[in-house]
């Protein structure tokens, strides 16, 4: 029972960052119904830039918003770069161009920065776990779970009650209507893209306090995918739901599933179980169905 | 037959020439002459290393078919194929290797050859497993689904299961000679480069001939528009479960084929890096025709291979660049890709077509 | 805009056509390959070795290269991946190599039936038992202990110095537990060794658990160990994903020594795992960068010179190794030089095969390879982190505690 409920409690620790960056992802498809598959080298760049302010001196809520600023920079520049010009263009185009952009992405950090585990040195939290009665919570995952609410939090309170995030909700909503209400979809795309970058940075710069940072916190960004998917791709409460549901699957496969199989299971049961959940629900518990005319 | 030399004029006279891939005797001498060369220019004149370069081109058209097939004439977008390739090749080799024969079939040099089709049947039936979903869902969510299937297969399935079987678990090794086809074994550049053209030469007419058949315009009308296709009395699910399993078919006899190029194997050959390569590959040299596949596989080798020579000296100034040179390779490729799609969205294919048909038109070309 | 891509394309095309076939120059020297990791799964140890081996082969060089002759060393990194490493192969004896400096284990096992068809020797950084029969893999050598020795090594020295220490030495069996990356051929090569070891030992022993040589979170393998109580764990990854497990070990409170391969102890361990590293003990077939041992300061030296960009704080023992491979290649180069038969067979039969206890300092043992068994060095120093440094615990010699088992039952896995 204790086993049971420190692998639910750190599922949904882990699995609050995951939110995180689905609602970064469900923002530029709502948005710009662009399908993002770079979502994982975002997650890498951003732990990579936090490292690096981290290393400058900077405390690390000071690096965590310098990678803020560095993802919006970035976010803008890559939709003005690359994605501008796909507006319109089939399904496939776009997707293989973010894919493309992944590649890009990947082999620029893995150039600059080589492919080592780094840590946060000193360390920011300590390695003992706090114990709450008889359960032992890392305190990194408690930290990075109460951030990633806080700026969930924010970016809710961004979209409700400011003018940006309104029309951005309004051109998510009806692209010409909003157009035809003087909302610019040009600024409405890159503020998307620049809020996903903030979002999937600050994800990797928690993710990589965690264990250290290496190339596979970029294999962690992928597993945004299956949480979005059962979510619904269309709804920021289904991302953030589906983060928490896949955290908690991806911890309790790994503790409970490990003795069935010889190993690795942890890695593709979100993938296994989204495709099985795929036949059932197709549009995910909250997506919008799509209906299709000839 | 008719007999003038370039294609603007040609009147046929019968279905069997108007449905000609060859429809002039120009056509027909060119590519009699494309053929002399690959099956026996090419391996006299080359040496071995430009041999094995030109291998990996057809390695890759041969799995670039697969997925020109899924994603340029059936619309269905995969980014798992390179697990179908897998499925082949660890079904190729499980029977080479671990598979009672009776003697005579393995006295005849049968057992590889009989591998290669079992392996086609094997990853085209898998790939229809992973194509069910596909009745229910499209674009994106199938899109996720092939990518579950390569994970789920590669990374899980082959890794903790199948290359347990056997051996010491991690890498099949395959001692030379082995490999057999009747009385000669493939050993050699010269010898793998022949398999690779005979079999890519009949891959190409299978497919080219499926094209213009039924199939091939049902698939093409699912692309275009899938429900008024079914409300045409096309069989949407049919007609796409076919294409998973002759896309899983071609994988597999790549996958087969690839066993014969390398003397060991492991599931590290067939990662996502490799279904993602493919699909760049066909989009770099187009969508929707079966030179785009070849074209696009020339391309990406080529360059690759360029890059390479063109870092050894740069090496001497800057080694950083050969110490990361894979990573420049990843961000050289997903910079082709962006490159092709906004500013060459047909691809390499669409430009070909273009300058055939200047020439063709010449000198009418206005 | 489409046009001048087009024309840009044709252009950088051409410059990199051209200036890649300026590259192949034509020269009286001999050519040495190398396929190395710099970029891949195992880049964390690798680096460190590439950078290691081009210092060695310029020092070599610079003494006169073999008997005079300069040696041309072209080294490719091919990323831990198999296909790749195959092409590259393919290059080099394209360009003419006498003999190539490898590096892991999934490639090198897999090149080895390749290798031995063209009788190139193959000097790896794998040392991997599978390697060192000459009736099935003549042309594969290195010059450290095998990974096999050293796993024996390493619980026979636990077995030896920590468990008469525990709570209860007597009382029953010790346990054993695996961690490792079960697809990975570099880290599963020894567990067949090591739990024929234990059982000989009369070990108890668990099950492996499976973590992945990137892996980062290792938790709910540390979990299953916690049922079932390791009193030893064998950790056969690198460094990044040991120092991982250890981590987590010691945040789960997981009460288990530690011991590791040689590819996982390095200067990175203690940086790494922090205060989890306390204790951990490992197989060191070579000194670490800088202790004071024979020929270290040319290695310092060398180092300084060719690669002043890399701080020396970060140079780790794969230096080291990498030397310790570049050596016996130069040495048995000599020698088959000077008998005139500097050929792929000849390089292996007149140079390595008459190798009798070659002692290239560095900390490592004196190297024998002879026409019948290629293992180096018949047992392994084991060194453990603790107050801050690295300290040996127990020198274990193989074959002399088990010299019938040595001579007959061990040689090849």
């Amino acid at each position: 029972m204790e086993l049971f409920l420190m692998t639910l409690i750190t599922g949904i620790l882990v699995g609050g960052i995951y939110a995180l960056v689905a609602l970064g992802w469900v923002l530029i498809y709502k948005c710009s119904g662009v399908l993002n598959l770079a979502m994982g080298e975002l997650t890498l760049i951003g732990a990579y830039v936090a490292l690096t302010f981290y290393q400058m001196g900077f405390p690390f809520i000071l690096a965590v918003a310098g990678t803020l600023v560095v993802g919006v920079a970035l976010g803008f520049l890559t939709e003005r770069i690359f994605l501008d010009r796909l507006i319109g263009e089939p399904l496939l185009a776009v997707i293989m161009v973010t894919v493309g952009l992944s590649f890009f992405f990947k082999g620029m950090v893995t150039f600059i920065y080589d492919t080592d585990t780094r840590v946060f040195d000193p360390p920011i939290f300590a390695i003992k776990p706090i114990e709450l009665g008889f359960l032992k919570v890392s305190p990194v995952y408690l930290w990075s779970f109460i951030l990633a609410i806080v700026l969930l939090l924010v970016f809710v309170w961004f979209f409700k009650y400011t003018r940006w995030g309104l029309s951005m909700q309004a051109t998510a909503d009806d692209e010409t209507a909003a157009l035809s209400l003087g909302v610019s979809a040009r600024f409405v795309y890159a503020a998307a893209w620049a809020i996903a970058f903030m979002s999937a940075g600050v994800g990797g710069a928690l993710l990589g306090n965690i264990n250290g940072i290496n190339i596979s916190v970029g294999y962690l960004g992928l597993l945004v995918l299956p949480a979005v998917v059962l979510g619904g791709l269309n709804s920021v409460p289904g991302a953030i739901v589906g983060g928490v549901i896949i955290g908690v699957l991806q911890n309790l496969s790994g503790t409970y599933l490990d003795h069935y199989f010889p190993g690795g299971v942890k890695e593709i049961v979100p993938f296994a179980f989204m495709a099985v959940f795929l036949l059932f629900k197709p549009y995910g518990l909250w997506g919008w169905e799509r209906i299709e005319r000839v | 037959m008719s007999s003038v030399w370039l294609p603007c004029g040609d009147y046929h006279q019968d279905y069997a020439e108007d449905q000609g891939w060859w429809q002039t005797t120009f056509i027909k001498a060119k590519m009699i002459l494309l053929l002399a060369i690959i099956f026996i220019g090419m391996p006299v004149l080359l040496p071995g290393y430009y041999l094995s370069v030109a291998t990996m081109v057809g390695y890759t058209a041969m799995g670039a078919l697969g997925v020109q097939l899924l994603i340029g004439f059936a619309g269905l977008i995969t980014l798992g194929h390179a697990a179908f390739i897998a499925v082949g090749a660890y079904t190729s080799t499980l029977l080479v290797l671990q598979f009672p024969w009776p003697s005579f079939i393995a006295d005849w040099g049968l057992a590889y050859p009989i591998s290669i089709v079992v392996a086609g049947i094997a990853a085209g039936l898998w790939s229809v497993l992973f194509g069910l979903p596909s009745a229910k869902v499209k674009g994106f969510y199938l899109i996720l689904t092939t990518m579950a299937a390569q994970f789920i297969t590669v990374d899980f399935i082959l890794t903790q299961y199948v290359s347990q079987i056997g051996g010491r678990g991690q890498a099949f090794s395959l001692p030379p000679g082995i490999i057999k086809i009747g009385p000669w074994a493939i050993d050699s550049d010269r010898k793998v480069y022949y398999l690779m053209a005979v079999l890519l030469t009949l891959m190409v007419i299978v497919f080219a001939n499926l094209l213009r058949s039924k199939p091939g315009r049902a698939w093409v009308a699912i692309r275009d528009n899938d429900i008024a296709a079914e409300a045409l009395g096309i069989n949407i699910i049919r007609y796409k479960l076919l294409a998973f399993f002759v896309a899983g078919f071609f994988a597999g006899i790549a996958g087969a084929f690839w066993v014969s190029n390398t003397a060991a194997l492991s599931p590290e050959h067939f990662p996502w890096f490799w279904s993602l390569w493919l699909v760049g590959v066909i989009l770099i040299g187009g969508v929707g025709s079966i030179h785009g596949a070849i074209f696009g596989s020339l391309f990406m080798v080529l360059v690759m291979e360029g890059l390479q020579w063109a870092v050894i000296p740069l090496a001497e100034y800057y080694p950083r660049v050969l110490m990361a040179f894979a990573s420049i390779k990843d961000a050289a490729f997903g910079l082709a890709i962006c490159a092709f799609l906004i500013y060459e969205p047909n691809g390499i294919a669409y430009r070909w077509w273009q300058t055939k048909n200047y020439f063709n038109l010449w000198p009418f070309s206005y | 805009m489409k046009k001048r891509f087009g024309y840009l394309l044709v252009w950088f095309l051409a410059l990199g056509f051209l200036t890649g076939f300026c590259g192949v120059a034509v020269a009286a020297e001999i050519k040495v390959g190398g396929i190395m990791d710099t970029t891949g799964a195992t880049s964390d140890v690798g680096k460190d070795y590439a950078i290691g081996m081009e210092e060695a082969f310029k020092w070599i060089n610079e003494q006169g290269g073999v008997n005079g002759k300069p040696i041309k060393y072209t080294w490719f990194d091919y990323g831990y991946r198999i296909p790749e490493a195959i092409t590259k192969y393919k290059l080099l004896k394209r360009l003419g190599v006498v003999a190539i400096m490898g590096w892991g284990t999934g490639d090198t096992e897999a090149l080895s039936p390749t290798v031995n068809k063209d009788q190139m020797p193959y000097v790896s950084a794998s040392y991997s038992a599978h390697l060192t029969d000459p009736k099935k893999t003549p042309y594969n050598l290195f010059f450290s202990s095998d990974y096999s020795t050293n796993a024996r090594s390493c619980l026979t020295a636990w077995f030896d110095k920590k468990w008469p220490n525990h709570k209860d030495y007597g009382k029953r069996k010790p346990r054993l537990a695996c961690s490792y990356m079960f697809a990975s051929p570099y880290a599963s090569a020894p567990i067949k060794a090591i739990k024929d070891h234990a059982t000989m030992l009369g070990f108890e022993i668990g099950d492996d658990q499976d973590v992945s040589l990137f892996a980062l979170d290792t938790k709910s393998q540390i979990m299953a160990f916690k049922k079932f109580e390791p009193d030893v764990v064998w950790h056969g990854n690198t460094t990044m994903s040991v120092s991982a497990t250890m981590r987590d070990a010691f945040a789960l409170g997981l009460k288990a020594d530690h011991i590791i391969n040689n590819w996982g102890i390095d200067e990175n361990l203690p940086r790494l795992a922090g205060e989890a590293a306390e204790g951990a003990m490992g197989a060191t077939p070579c000194a670490f960068y800088g202790q004071p041992y024979k020929n270290m300061d040319i290695v310092v030296a060398a180092a300084k010179k060719y690669s002043p960009g890399v701080p020396q704080e970060k140079r780790l023992n794969r230096t080291i190794q990498a030397w310790g491979d570049a050596l016996i290649l130069w040495e048995s180069m000599k020698r088959a030089d000077k008998a005139g038969d500097l050929t792929g067979p000849g390089i292996m039969k007149k140079g390595f095969e008459t190798l009798r206890a070659f002692d290239i300092g560095l900390g490592a043992a004196p190297i024998t390879f002879t026409p019948t068994d290629h293992r180096p060095a018949t047992g392994c120093i084991v060194q453990e982190w603790k107050g801050g440094k690295f300290q040996e615990v127990e020198n274990v010699n193989l074959k002399q505690r088990w010299p019938d088992k040595w001579e007959k039952e061990w040689l090849g896995w």
